[in-house]
């Protein structure tokens, strides 16, 4: 998958190469207005990350020029401002999602592949690790068929897992992903653990591996490369 | 006191004053015209009885001739020996029997010798009883003195009336600026110097005082984006730190660097979300049926209450709209909920109640240890060590002020409870 990163942020802009990297993809850089506007109106890409305060332009009017020649590039709005007129300005002009900085890595993964999803698959995507299978359309979990019956959270959960597989996720992390602001509430991390119990006790209970590892009980990988004997 | 109360007293003493001083001299400059007069009056008086003596006018046949030239103080009397000629003047007391006491009068004596015989020739009166002087003095300044008064009293009108009235405008003013609403005092045209300049003051402080709180402000939300793009940074260095190989030492201490730089990005977006407020971006209300908002609330808060075991009790008035912002309507009800339940004890209760009029919510909870009054200020926390950044509950004042509502906290028997009035009913024992 080729994304295009439009960041005049360097760290930033490397941060996110390093990580989308290691995934697999292939990122192109554009540290200004018109670099960005230069590579969106010159090639093709399956994603778009837009930062709205640009040296020599804003943002939202490169996301602008770029949907008017091709709206089906998946893009997503990167801003320091939690300003929801940015917010409703960019969804408005066909940004697929908003993030506001500090984002996660792990989270900015998991939203490329949802707008990759939505926008190349049509919603329809059959995610397999080995044993197991997550139909997001339907939102369903199957373990060799059989279908697990999770609750949105846990199903919420196993996605976020599976877009960051083979990766640490911390459980601040997962509990930003999951509750979004509300996670000032999460004072103990324990509900993270209790979900993520319950998560691996339905999966087992159904035939699939533990393939979530706890990682000195501070963070949590999903490892489909287990090697277990 | 007014100004003009005191300026009046002042005034007022001062002429009491001036008036008394003014009284005694006036006393003494008529006292000694007259008796200057009176004295001419008597030497003249005794030279023609002098002259009469000398023509052979014989005033021997009454030794004390009381009749004489119609003087009945007059005393005429020739003496045995030589005596030297010459002029006494006295001031002398004289019984005087119409008002029973005695009278300052002046006394005029003269030696002469004439025709070679020794004589003594004195006469002495009152052209005007002192008391009748000292009346006559009281009187005219007791007028003098409620003129005064009258005058004082008429200039206080007009001073406070119509020449005080650009400094009461200009006072006026200065009450009702605000600085949150960035509009300077323009100064006006009195007429006067000193208004002028007073006003001319004015506009250059509320000037500077508005330009630096737009310098404030501006400063405080761009600090808090600026800082939000080095926070990404830290975030995603830690996180693929986080991906390398680490030991569990190494690990606790990414994550709890995580932690950090989360708790500075939240505290730097809840200054901003201040700053908004304050500077009126979220002034364009539109109706919001709290009801509805609310009891979607309590589904999204059900699995943070499940987990330390909350009840929840609720009364909530169906239909019940205000006009607010929206967003502003989302944060309030989200701190005030969060809030709720941080500060609650497992196996606690929370109790929501929503009227026409009022919102309450009450939670079960340890007594505070911070001063009610102090708990809607900035960065008081319930509990220091807490993690919480502080800021919540000034959120919550900021944008119930914003609203004109009215916002009370209380404790009591365990229960923290938070009271709104709607609809900007201004409540007095409710007012914080």
């Amino acid at each position: 998958m080729k994304i295009l990163i439009v960041e005049d942020n360097t760290e930033l802009l490397q941060n996110m190469v390093t990580y989308l990297e290691r995934e697999g993809y292939r990122c192109e850089r554009a540290a200004s207005y018109d670099e960005g506007f230069d590579k969106v109106m010159s090639y093709t890409y399956d994603a778009v990350l837009i930062d709205i305060m640009l040296p020599g332009g804003n943002g939202l009017q490169l996301l602008r020029e770029l949907k008017s020649v091709r709206p089906e590039t998946g893009t997503i709005i990167i801003s320091a401002k939690n300003s929801l007129d940015d917010k409703v300005e960019g969804l408005d002009l066909g940004a697929d999602d908003y993030l506001t900085k500090p984002f996660q890595l792990p989270e900015l993964q998991a939203r490329i592949k949802a707008v990759n999803r939505r926008n190349n698959l049509g919603g329809k995507e059959i995610i397999r690790i080995n044993e197991i299978s997550l139909n997001t359309q339907t939102r369903e979990v199957f373990v060799n068929d059989t279908l697990v019956d999770l609750t949105p959270k846990e199903y919420d959960l196993m996605l976020y897992f599976v877009s960051n597989k083979n990766r640490v996720l911390s459980k601040q992390n997962i509990a930003e992903h999951l509750w979004g602001d509300y996670v000032d509430q999460l004072d103990n991390l324990d509900f993270v653990y209790q979900h993520i119990k319950n998560l691996r006790k339905k999966l087992v209970k159904n035939g699939a591996e533990d393939y979530i590892e706890s990682i000195y009980s501070i963070g949590y990988k999903l490892n489909d490369r287990l090697s277990r004997a | 006191m007014k100004l003009i109360t005191r300026f009046i007293i002042i005034y007022l003493t001062i002429t009491v004053i001036v008036l008394g001083i003014g009284g005694v001299i006036s006393y003494e400059l008529i006292k000694t015209e007259v008796d200057k007069e009176l004295q001419f009056e008597f030497m003249e008086r005794i030279d023609r009885v002098a002259y009469l003596i000398e023509r052979g006018r014989d005033f021997h046949r009454s030794r004390r001739g009381r009749e004489i030239e119609g003087d009945q103080n007059l005393i005429i009397e020739r003496l045995d020996y030589e005596v030297e000629p010459r002029i006494e003047v006295k001031d002398t007391l004289i019984w005087h029997d119409r008002l029973e006491q005695n009278e300052s009068n002046v006394k005029v004596s003269a030696y002469r010798n004439i025709n070679g015989e020794s004589y003594y020739i004195s006469t002495y009166g009152a052209m005007i009883e002192s008391d009748d002087i000292t009346e006559a003095v009281v009187k005219t300044f007791l007028w003098i003195l409620g003129l005064q008064i009258l005058g004082a009293i008429g200039i206080g009108y007009f001073v406070s009336g119509p020449l005080f009235k650009p400094f009461r405008e200009s006072l006026k003013k200065i009450k009702r600026f605000k600085l949150q609403e960035k509009q300077y005092i323009p100064a006006e045209e009195t007429g006067v110097v000193e208004f002028n300049e007073m006003n001319a003051f004015v506009e250059e402080m509320t000037r500077k005082a508005v330009s630096d709180y737009e310098n404030l402000k501006e400063f405080a939300e761009n600090a808090s984006h600026e800082i939000q793009t080095p926070l990404a940074i830290a975030r995603g260095k830690l996180e693929l730190l986080s991906e390398t190989e680490l030991n569990e030492e190494q690990y606790s201490y990414v994550d709890s660097l995580e932690r950090t730089v989360k708790k500075l990005s939240r505290l730097s977006e809840s200054l901003a979300l201040l700053t908004k407020i304050d500077n009126h971006e979220f002034d364009n209300g539109k109706t919001v049926n709290i009801s509805e908002f609310i009891e979607e609330s309590i589904s999204q808060f059900s699995e943070f209450l499940a987990l330390r075991n909350l009840s929840l009790e609720t009364s909530v008035e169906e239909n019940v709209e205000v006009y607010i912002h929206p967003v502003l309507a989302d944060i309030l009800w989200t701190n005030l909920f969060q809030n709720a339940i941080k500060h609650n004890i497992d196996g606690g209760t929370i109790k929501i109640k929503l009227t026409r009029e009022k919102l309450s919510i009450s939670n079960t909870g340890r007594k505070p240890t911070v001063d009610p009054d102090k708990l809607f200020e900035r960065f008081q926390k319930a509990d220091q060590s807490s993690d919480s950044i502080g800021l919540g509950l000034s959120i919550i004042k900021r944008i119930v002020e914003q609203n004109d509502y009215t916002i009370a906290y209380s404790y009591s028997d365990g229960w923290h409870t938070i009271e709104i009035l709607l609809n900007g009913v201004k409540g007095n024992q409710l007012q914080n």
